[in-house]
């Protein structure tokens, strides 16, 4: 049973900026799937709690010429049905589908999940690979300058994600060895291939949360073959170890779901 | 002592038709017993009309919540209240000096298994041993992360939560131990004064010199050290209590779910010092037991005893990090043992030692006594020297859990006839034929002195195997190479003893409508009892089942039953409910001689009718009772003798050696159950018992960490269970070999599932790792576990990945 708070439910973005601002330990809540299980363990008690899903700013899924706009409201049960993602990035349709259970699909937010920043968490590592913009409340921030480690982002106190844009790329993957408890990423990797680059984020297995692998992405710029990763590795001191999975193995699965996701571009592939 | 074939017979071990006064059962009469009549509870269940523990509210009713340890092992100073109780809608904040002011005492768990068939289990100096006491809160130390020192209640849950924070204890930590096998070391710390070593029970049994003998003249001799993880119930409703006070007649009413309340009503009454006749427990629908709550909770005890210093109804409701932390839990057993072998592959002697982790306290010794008793498994193994401790460490106590004991040693049993298999180059199925018992060895007194009652082991075994399309492992073994996967099969054959609380009570009543209400004493958690208790009585009786209603779980009516557990129920209540059922017919057959002014064996009886033979007079059981003069016997009878039942499961893995994942894709089993009353049932017991073993084999884990002896699985973030995409179809048979021990020829069904599943999944994935050098793997085998494994044999897959 959580601690007791104050619930708002702003009618605008303005609204809740100002009820952040004058609140005296405030957290915004979107989907609440990650935040409500804290607070019900009494590991989070904040003093204020601003909903922000059913703003009309945070809604919509658009396409905008080669970019995929999906609001920072949209629940991951909408972002993989949705026929527009399917269609431009199925391999991110397909991760919002694997994310969590029915539950968590139809309540949890893909802009509640890029603010918490899980460093298990799978939207991270399409928006780094796919080199996403982060549009908020105030302004924009490219993939590469908005994570910051473990449940640590760019965002500024009170700023509000409203959407993200995705360039469309030529092709996409995402490989992920699930917690057999949690079903959490233990390791994941989503590698994205554009006209001129690739790129591969590694969620689930970084001691610092989502990183990309650049040595992985060199290569495979060179030869868009898993064959290329031959001989790379990740160094086992940069991973997270626990009971469900050691550095060394987070390591190596990272390395065999980039491999994964590079054999099959276009869709999940759950090891 | 040493093994015996057709071992003679005790007195009272058959079952005696005449001195039970059933007569001999025509099971050509029965009608409704082995059909596979759906659970008439399911639809009360899956609609909302469920009555748990937690659905139970009373207006006015206060709210309790638990002051917890944060220490492994820690002296309880100074515990101070001040502002805990200066918050607004705090009721009380007790403490267990107040409940030693209250002269309450130590919940008596008696958990040394006392029947004349139980191995016995004894201090090192062979007296009874020192369990240490259970007050509802300690006074001196928390012995275990959890434990509760003291209990608020208040107006409101939240309340409550809020206080429980705010209660200043002064703490003294204290070094703590967690593995048994450490807190058997000379420097351990200590948990109680009165046993220094940690060390409570140690005995030996069997035959040491002959074994001893055995070892020296064997031709082949494989030894293995294994532990059984401990894990926990992870029951669906986490347990919750509401206690109710009435000052007008001084008696309490407790709404708590559990695995028989009439065990709860006698050692409740006892730990608050009240007339067992003052305590009425109310267990209805119950969310999952597995064991967990077979025992006494303190939580039971302080909100019975809160609710009467108040004066108003208290409730808890134990949240789920509650349940990992305090729920009772299984399992947690250290073996170390050794198989001789002559030149033919036939077993000598086998040696165990048994270590068990009872955790702070001792709330049961089933486990370790169960196990102790069935250290040969299904095999012929002439002498045995078997030596059992029980220890003390800082983890939460330990219960008799799903198939107490049993999985523990069948998984000991099977992995050393694997090793020998490998170590005599004898195929690991031929090895198993070479000593398994046959029929006409039973009854077997085995090595340790159990007694087995029937069975047909080898035949389990060959039926399992066709099922299972053993002669197709091959083919499947080259498929899933194909597909860059190893395939393993690991085959365990089990017997197993239930033995369970030995007194049941069955009342019957026909009422003048016809029907007939049958109150039971034992406990249902989801076994249909309500469903396969009315088959019998209906085939007794010669009715319909519909025509049965089961009463259970309230100990205003029930005032004897042993609950569920040991696989106990159906053989205990189906035994007396056929003698009350006998009964009835008696009593009914003289109303009705008198009715008909005839003699009573003048009638013949059929179909809930008697009638004058040779005419068309007849009388009802329904006309015979009447609103005055209800129809009604009461039966209550003591059965000690165990059945066996015994088995066989086999297991079909596939890991990829590249990412290590595992996926159990085969699983077959056959259990001989001895008559089976529902098959469906029956066969969802084994469904679910097949989960419960494969996870703690695969996922599940109460893992600790040794250094701050913190609990590491708290939520099932961490903790993980078997998913319904991580099962496979089961092909499970029944097979029903009779008991001679009671009337209707019922071993037991359920534990069967798990009892062989731990072993199964083991030997499966050692069969698939072998080629790779993997010789050992501990439980839980999850991908990480595989991934050491394949690490510590060097034949890492490192060189497959691109890393």
């Amino acid at each position: 049973m959580m601690y007791g708070f104050s619930f708002h439910r702003p009618k605008s973005l303005a609204e809740a900026a100002d009820v952040f601002a004058r609140a005296d330990d405030p957290t915004y809540v979107s989907g609440g799937h990650s935040l409500l299980p804290t607070m019900k363990s009494r590991l989070a008690a904040p003093s204020d709690l601003i909903a922000l899903t059913h703003l009309p700013e945070l809604q919509g899924i658009t396409r905008d010429g080669d970019r995929v706009i999906i609001g920072a409201a949209q629940t991951h049960a909408s972002v993989a049905s949705a026929a527009l993602v399917q269609d431009a990035l199925p391999a991110l349709a397909q991760l919002a589908g694997s994310i969590g259970d029915m539950q968590v699909r139809h309540r949890g937010t893909i802009g509640g999940s890029l603010a918490n920043n899980d460093p298990a968490a799978d939207y991270p590592s399409a928006v780094l690979a796919l080199g996403a913009t982060i549009v908020t409340s105030t302004r924009e921030i490219h993939a590469d300058d908005y994570f910051d480690g473990m449940f640590a982002t760019a965002l500024e106190l009170g700023e509000i994600i409203t959407a993200i844009a995705f360039p469309i790329p030529k092709s996409a993957g995402y490989a992920k060895m699930r917690n057999p408890a949690s079903r959490y990423a233990l390791a994941a990797s989503f590698v994205a291939k554009t006209e001129d680059a690739v790129r591969v984020a590694i969620t689930g297995a970084g001691s610092d949360g989502v990183f990309r692998w650049s040595a992985a992405e060199k290569a495979l710029g060179a030869s868009f073959d898993s064959a290329a990763l031959a001989g790379l590795a990740l160094s086992a001191d940069d991973m997270l170890g626990d009971m469900h999975a050691d550095a060394s193995y987070r390591a190596h699965l990272a390395a065999i779901c980039t491999q994964r996701a590079v054999d099959n571009q276009g869709r999940l592939t759950l090891l | 002592m040493t093994a015996q074939r057709q071992a003679p017979l005790p007195d009272g071990w058959a079952y005696d038709a005449s001195t039970v006064d059933a007569g001999v059962l025509n099971a050509e009469l029965f009608s409704e017993i082995g059909k596979p009549l759906r659970r008439r509870e399911d639809h009360r269940l899956v609609t909302g009309k469920g009555r748990f523990s937690d659905d139970f509210s009373i207006e006015g009713q206060l709210f309790a919540a638990m002051v917890r340890s944060p220490y492994a092992h820690a002296r309880i100073g100074a515990i101070d209240k001040a502002e805990a109780e200066a918050l607004p809608g705090v009721v009380a904040v007790l403490t267990g000096q107040d409940a030693l002011d209250d002269g309450l005492t130590a919940i008596n768990h008696s958990p040394v298994p006392s029947t004349r068939f139980d191995v016995r289990l004894t201090a090192p100096d062979g007296s009874p041993p020192f369990i240490g006491p259970h007050l509802l809160l300690p006074v001196d130390k928390a012995r275990h992360v959890g434990e509760a020192v003291a209990i608020v209640v208040a107006e409101s849950r939240a309340a409550a939560l809020d206080a429980a924070e705010m209660v200043d204890v002064a703490w003294e930590e204290l070094p703590h131990v967690i593995d048994s096998l450490d807190a058997i070391k000379e420097d351990a710390p200590t948990l109680w004064d009165e046993v220094p070593g940690n060390t409570f029970v140690d005995c030996e049994h069997g035959n040491p010199e002959a074994t001893k003998a055995a070892f020296e003249e064997a031709a082949t001799v494989v030894r293995a050290k294994l532990h059984i993880n401990r894990v926990t119930a992870v029951t669906m409703e986490p347990r919750a209590a509401l206690a109710d006070y009435d000052a007008e007649t001084g008696r309490s009413t407790l709404y708590a779910g559990s695995g028989g309340a009439v065990r709860q009503k006698r050692e409740l009454s006892a730990v608050l010092g009240i007339p067992q006749d003052d305590l009425r427990v109310l267990s209805y629908d119950v969310g999952g037991n597995f064991g967990a709550r077979n025992r006494v909770y303190v939580e039971f005890g302080l909100v019975l005893w809160a609710s009467r210093r108040l004066q108003r109804p208290v409730k808890y409701t134990a949240s789920r990090s509650e349940a990992f932390l305090t729920d009772y839990q299984g399992r947690d057993l250290h073996t170390e043992v050794a198989l001789a072998l002559d030149a033919d592959g036939k077993f000598l002697a086998m040696t165990a030692d048994n270590v068990s982790n009872v955790g702070a306290r001792c709330v049961s010794l089933s486990p370790l006594s169960k196990g102790a008793g069935l250290i040969t498994g299904s095999y012929h193994i002439p002498v045995a020297h078997l030596r059992t401790r029980a220890v003390f460490t800082n983890t939460m106590c330990t219960q008799a859990y799903r198939s107490s004991g049993r999985p523990e040693v069948t998984y000991a049993i099977e992995r050393l006839v694997d090793l020998a298999a490998i170590e005599t180059g004898i195929d690991p199925i031929e090895l198993r034929r070479r000593n398994l018992l046959a029929p006409q060895d039973l009854p077997y007194r085995n090595a340790v002195g159990s007694l087995y009652d029937s069975g047909e082991y080898e035949a389990n075994m060959d039926r399992a195997m066709a099922l299972f399309e053993w002669d197709d492992v091959g083919r499947r073994r080259a498929d899933a190479k194909a597909r860059g996967k190893i395939l393993g099969v690991g085959l365990a054959n089990y017997v197993e003893s239930s033995i369970g609380t030995p007194k049941e009570r069955a009342e019957i009543t026909v009422a003048p409508d016809g029907a007939v209400e049958v109150v039971i004493g034992t406990q249902p958690s989801g076994q249909g009892h309500e469903t396969s208790f009315g088959q019998v009585v209906a085939d007794m009786l010669q009715i319909p089942a519909a025509d049965v209603t089961i009463v259970l779980g309230d100990t205003d009516r029930v005032s004897v039953g042993g609950g569920s557990h040991s696989g106990r129920s159906m053989r205990h209540a189906g035994t007396v409910m056929v003698m009350a059922s006998a009964d009835l017919l008696r009593v009914a057959r003289d109303l009705a001689a008198e009715r008909l002014d005839l003699a009573p064996d003048a009638l013949d009886y059929a179909d809930g009718t008697f009638t004058a033979r040779g005419t068309n007079r007849s009388v009802t059981l329904a006309d015979l009772s009447s609103e005055q003069n209800p129809l009604s016997v009461a039966r209550t009878n003591e059965m000690h003798a165990p059945v066996f039942p015994n088995g066989t499961a086999i297991c079909e893995v596939e890991i990829d050696p590249v990412t290590c994942q595992i996926a159990i894709t085969r699983y077959a089993s056959v259990d001989d159950v001895g008559r089976c009353i529902n098959p469906l049932i029956v066969h969802g017991q084994s469904h679910g018992g097949i989960a419960q073993g494969v996870g703690q084999a695969m996922w599940e884990d109460c893992a600790i960490d040794p250094e701050s002896g913190q609990p590491l699985a708290g939520s099932l973030m961490d903790y993980g269970l078997p998913r319904i995409d991580t099962m496979p179809f089961f092909d499970v048979e029944i097979s029903e070999v009779l008991s001679p021990t009671n009337p209707l020829g019922i071993k037991a069904g359920g534990e069967g599932g798990t009892t062989p599943a731990l072993a199964t999944v083991t030997l499966a994935v050692l069969d698939a790792l072998r080629p790779l050098g993997v010789t050992d793997i501990a439980m839980p085998i999850t991908p990480q576990r595989i991934w050491q494994a394949l690490d510590t044999a060097a034949a890492t897959p490192k060189e497959k990945a691109p890393a």
